[in-house]
């Protein structure tokens, strides 16, 4: 019930709005003035706190600002395994024909999020690695590039950049068929990308063995006590002159340590599978790391003759 | 020649490898090349060109077959000009009226030792990381792409240094003389 125009009366007059056809009328001479209205209230009814994980009041996933339109477009999807069914794979098939300027682009953030899934990594480092993707496809050079080796670099980049760093062999093991050079000169390849876009603003720190000895050190269950005194004794191995990567002093730190406690000590393979590094690596690493390894070990966790009792590479 | 540079630490990098073109001014028949000489190699399948090689000075040749010639693997500008111009000599012998036109060193690389270890961490992270790249994971070393003179210094822990990418003998002493007392902060 509402006031407005009506153009037969010429003048304002009482107008019903009527729910059930939509109609818009005038009570004084019964034109219709707007029919088929919209119904702009919500479809359903929302209880508070019924299910956590879908909220009935919002429809669609979150707008995704790095796509053309924000990813409204519905997507028919693959259905597992029930290939049989002719109706549904062809209509995937039309739909995958269609003129979409964004596919490259949502299989590639697909990718993405299937090798950050993999890795568990959080959402704000899969956001990053997509928007790195997307400024990186912006400029039309990267087409000849292997796209496997691409994405994962991004990835390796946005770690880096969240400063929680994956080692190159973590993302070759989730990235299908990057060989670990591909993925190094596919990042060498962004890192010019983005510095030629946005004038020298790509900003990534160096590795160090700490960042990864939190990750290593609970994949292969070790105590709290022994994790602190890793970090401690990565910490200190920094001021000696070790010509080793950053992983492979890590990987050498924790066999000096779990071979110090007294709990049951991995063996060399289980470190190697934890850190990626080689055994023959770790041995070396550890050749290199004895000479100092009293001033490297904090002196709360393990005394001077259990350093003695270590055994000599 | 450029004289000898005066750097306050004394010491000069060595050249190591010197890469040059010149053009032969004459089509080639390298099937023909191939046949009559003793040192060279040719498999079209592979690569389109002659390898040839000649033991003294020790350098290597690629030919091809619009006459152009690159010669790698002397020591110093002298020796590649020398070595270019006996390959010359070589293909004339064989037939073909081959002239020595427009030698050019194309790229110098060069190495010093600067007798102290280096931190690289500490590099990358300063002003120079512009410039700098350092990945131990990827590669030990730390490459530093110098603007001017454009080239590509790799600086290892040890401190050893490579200098790549030089046209000049002076260039890559300039880079040298830039690069050292940016180093000697760094010194572990």
């Amino acid at each position: 019930m509402g006031d407005a125009y009506c153009s037969d009366c010429k003048r304002q007059t009482e107008v019903v709005f009527d729910h059930s056809a939509g109609d818009t009328v005038c009570s004084e001479c019964g034109l219709v003035l707007e029919s088929h209205s919209i119904d702009e209230t919500s479809e359903w009814r929302t209880f508070a706190n019924e299910s956590a994980d879908n909220d009935p009041v919002r429809v669609g996933g979150p707008t995704n600002p790095l796509l053309a339109d924000g990813g409204l477009s519905t997507v028919i999807a693959k259905p597992n395994g029930a290939s049989g069914e002719f109706l549904s794979s062809s209509l995937g098939r039309w739909q995958n024909r269609g003129s979409n300027p964004d596919r490259g682009l949502i299989l590639a953030f697909k990718t993405i999020a299937t090798m950050s899934d993999r890795l568990g990594l959080v959402a704000t480092i899969k956001d990053r690695a997509n928007e790195i993707y997307k400024r990186v496809e912006d400029q039309k050079s990267s087409r000849g590039r292997n796209q496997d080796a691409l994405l994962a670099a991004c990835l390796y980049i946005a770690c880096r950049q969240e400063d929680k760093p994956r080692t190159v062999k973590e993302i070759c093991s989730v990235a299908n068929g990057a060989t670990k050079k591909e993925i190094g000169r596919a990042k060498e390849y962004i890192v010019k990308q983005l510095g030629l876009e946005t004038g020298q603003s790509v900003e990534m720190g160096t590795i160090h063995a700490g960042d990864f000895m939190r990750r290593f050190c609970s994949n292969l269950g070790m105590n709290n006590q022994a994790v602190k005194a890793a970090q401690e004794a990565v910490q200190k191995s920094e001021e000696f002159d070790i010509r080793r990567s950053p992983i492979s002093i890590a990987a050498a730190v924790i066999y000096i340590i779990t071979q110090l406690s007294e709990e049951k000590k991995p063996s060399l393979k289980d470190i190697s599978g934890a850190t990626g590094v080689a055994e023959g690596t770790i041995r070396n690493s550890y050749k290199d790391l004895y000479p100092h390894v009293l001033k490297i070990i904090p002196s709360w966790f393990a005394k001077e003759e259990d350093l003695k009792n270590l055994c000599s590479p | 020649m450029a004289a000898r540079r005066n750097n306050p630490s004394g010491i000069v990098p060595t050249t190591q490898n010197i890469v040059s073109t010149v053009d032969l001014d004459c089509v080639l028949d390298l099937n023909h090349i191939a046949l009559h000489s003793r040192n060279s190699e040719y498999f079209p399948k592979r690569f389109s060109a002659v390898i040839m090689r000649i033991k003294d000075p020790k350098t290597t040749a690629l030919i091809f077959a619009s006459g152009k010639m690159v010669c790698t693997g002397a020591k110093t500008e002298a020796q590649s000009k020398l070595a270019a111009r006996k390959f010359a000599r070589i293909i004339q012998k064989l037939g073909f009226p081959a002239k020595f036109r427009d030698f050019r060193i194309q790229n110098i690389v060069a190495s010093c030792d600067v007798q102290f270890t280096i931190r690289l961490e500490k590099f990358a992270c300063t002003s120079h990381g512009a410039f700098s790249t350092y990945e131990p994971e990827l590669f030990p070393g730390l490459i530093y792409r110098m603007k001017q003179p454009k080239l590509v210094l790799l600086i290892f822990v040890s401190g050893n240094v490579v200098i790549a990418g030089a046209k000049k003998r002076d260039d890559f002493y300039t880079a040298f003389d830039n690069i050292y007392p940016v180093l000697a902060e760094f010194k572990k």
